[in-house]
């Protein structure tokens, strides 16, 4: 056999000259300087992600449903989280329920009433401030009472004036602080606030808000486990390539790198599809709530998916993907020592 | 370069694969291990991959302990090791090219560099035509000589090899002994496991005998 030489290696490459502390071989005889390093190791990634990219490539349909899955499982929470977004944003249609009726007493003047809008008006948890003088009053009351014939007969009109306020914050405390602080007002009988709607509404989102928390940490755990599995398939697949890589001088981390970029991968197309998932969904939902909405005369409309938001879901969905690999190789890579 | 003293392995079954090995082994020199199965020809290089740690004694890889390595240190002492398999242990997904580079890869070395190297490694064993194959492709003769080109690529300074003839037939036999002869030549210190004494003899060089994890025998073959 026909053998070309090629230089014997350097004393400095050999066992026998090597430090007490072993350190990576030498690549030249010269020692490779820090540029020719930094491109080694951007080469070295560059082979783990098309080679992690060349294997989801190979099995596109086993690929595809891996990250619908995961797609799934994030577009859940995400949607009802901007779903959430959305019912806050109509609440604030809603704060007109929490009004603060300020009746005053029958002897207040309209100059007085108009006085007193202003001054409430001018307070720092008042958001709008609208006086409704004592006729004011009775004409809308026998217009929608139908007791118009009845009311008219009376000596006098038995309603005072009111001044409605609307509130800048729908909170239960500050809603009370600020009722509390209209009825000590001159010349104000009560003042009324009809404090269950906001209670219900504060529940309502508030149970929503802790819902959508712990549907996420639910779901997160499965898409941790999901990336987990896929990964530990194809680190059985690929056992002896495994072996053979850490025969020949393979550290962990070189074993884990392409193992790690599959992980982001994955997350990175599920947080894609999410994304896609969730601009459809909403868009399709939206025609059925514009329909509902103009039934109430309102013009409220669901909101798209805000793009900071997508891009934080696939921000999102690369990170649980990375640390659903690591772990899984973590877990794992103490099982594949050479046999 | 590789120093056994008083070396014991003792497995958590009680079963003892090498009891009490003492030799050494000179840098650049060539030997065998015989003996039959189960003598603990492979338990002895397991050690030296430090694939197993000794239970007892010392043993020193180039003034290195094996015994108190730490685990982060082993990537980086195989990183000067070569090793052959007498099931070659190629991956058949990757083309001889990229089997032979993987050493390569692990140290970060360059494009060029590796293509030079790669290059040297198969034309030393006679493969240069077959770099864009792939395994699957290749005589068993070829793919035991893809396995040589990955263990030497690197230029390590220990080449190990167990039964690397075993699937072989005597003329294809001879031909991987001469690649690991020319291999020597260089510097390498090349310690080969094989029971197959009649091409050991043929060789003649040292032969370690070892019989139920003992030595029993030390000296040239004959």
């Amino acid at each position: 056999m026909s053998a070309t030489r090629i230089p014997p290696p350097q004393p400095a490459q050999r066992v026998g000259a090597a430090p007490k502390k072993p350190t990576p071989a030498a690549p030249t005889p010269d020692g490779p300087d820090l540029r020719s390093q930094l491109r080694a190791w951007l080469e070295a990634h560059r082979a783990s992600l098309s080679d992690s990219l060349r294997r989801l490539a190979r099995q596109p349909v086993g690929s595809f449903f891996t990250c619908l899955v995961m797609a799934v499982a994030l577009s859940l929470p995400m949607g009802l989280a901007l779903l959430l977004d959305n019912v806050e944003r109509l609440g604030g249609s809603w704060q007109r329920a929490a009004q603060i009726s300020v009746f005053l007493t029958l002897e207040t003047s309209d100059s007085q009433g108009q006085a007193l809008r202003e001054q409430i008006a001018g307070l720092d948890d008042v958001a709008e401030a609208e006086w409704i003088s004592r006729e004011q009053a009775l004409q809308a009351f026998q217009q929608e009472s139908g007791l118009g014939q009845a009311l008219r007969e009376l000596p006098e009109n038995p309603l005072p004036g009111v001044v409605l306020v609307t509130p800048a914050e729908v909170d239960k405390a500050t809603l009370e602080a600020l009722r509390q602080r209209l009825a000590e007002l001159p010349g104000v009988e009560q003042a009324q606030l009809d404090l269950l709607w906001v209670e219900r509404l504060t529940a309502i989102l508030k149970l929503g808000d802790r819902f959508v928390f712990g549907l996420t940490l639910l779901l997160v755990l499965a898409l941790l486990l999901v990336i987990g599995n896929t990964i530990r398939l194809h680190i059985e697949n690929r056992r002896t390539e495994i072996e053979v890589i850490k025969l020949v001088g393979g550290t962990d981390s070189y074993v884990r790198r392409p193992f790690l970029y599959m992980g982001a991968l994955y997350g990175l197309g599920a947080g894609l599809l999410a994304w896609l998932v969730l601009a459809y969904g909403l868009n399709w939902l939206n025609d059925a709530v514009v329909r509902l909405a103009g039934l109430y005369g309102s013009d409220f409309a669901l909101g798209g998916v805000p793009l900071g938001d997508g891009f934080s879901l696939v921000l999102g969905a690369v990170l649980l993907g990375y640390i659903g690999a690591w772990l899984a190789v973590a877990r794992h890579l103490s099982e594949l020592a050479p046999r | 370069m590789i120093r056994f003293e008083q070396v014991g392995k003792r497995y958590p079954n009680g079963h003892v694969g090498l009891h009490e090995l003492s030799f050494r082994v000179r840098r650049g020199e060539f030997l065998f291990v015989t003996g039959h199965s189960g003598a603990g020809k492979s338990t002895l290089l397991r050690l030296l991959l430090a694939m197993e740690r000794p239970t007892s004694g010392k043993l020193l890889l180039a003034g290195q302990d094996l015994g108190q390595i730490t685990n982060a240190q082993i990537p980086f002492l195989r990183r000067q090791i070569g090793v052959v398999f007498q099931n070659h242990q190629l991956l058949f997904d990757r083309s001889v090219f990229d089997n032979v580079a993987l050493p390569l890869q692990i140290l970060g070395l360059s494009k060029a560099d590796i293509g030079t190297r790669v290059g040297s490694a198969l034309e030393r064993v006679s493969l240069s035509d077959k770099a864009e194959q792939f395994p699957g492709d290749l005589s068993t003769g070829q793919q035991q000589r893809v396995g040589i080109a990955r263990a030497i690529v690197h230029q390590p300074a220990l080449l190990l090899a167990d039964e690397p003839t075993g699937n072989l037939d005597p003329r294809l036999a001879a031909e991987i002994m001469g690649v690991f002869e020319d291999i020597n030549k260089l510097g390498t210190s090349v310690l080969i496991a094989s029971h197959d004494l009649a091409l050991i003899a043929r060789m003649r060089h040292r032969m370690l005998t070892l019989q139920r994890g003992r030595l029993i025998g030390d000296g040239e073959a004959v």
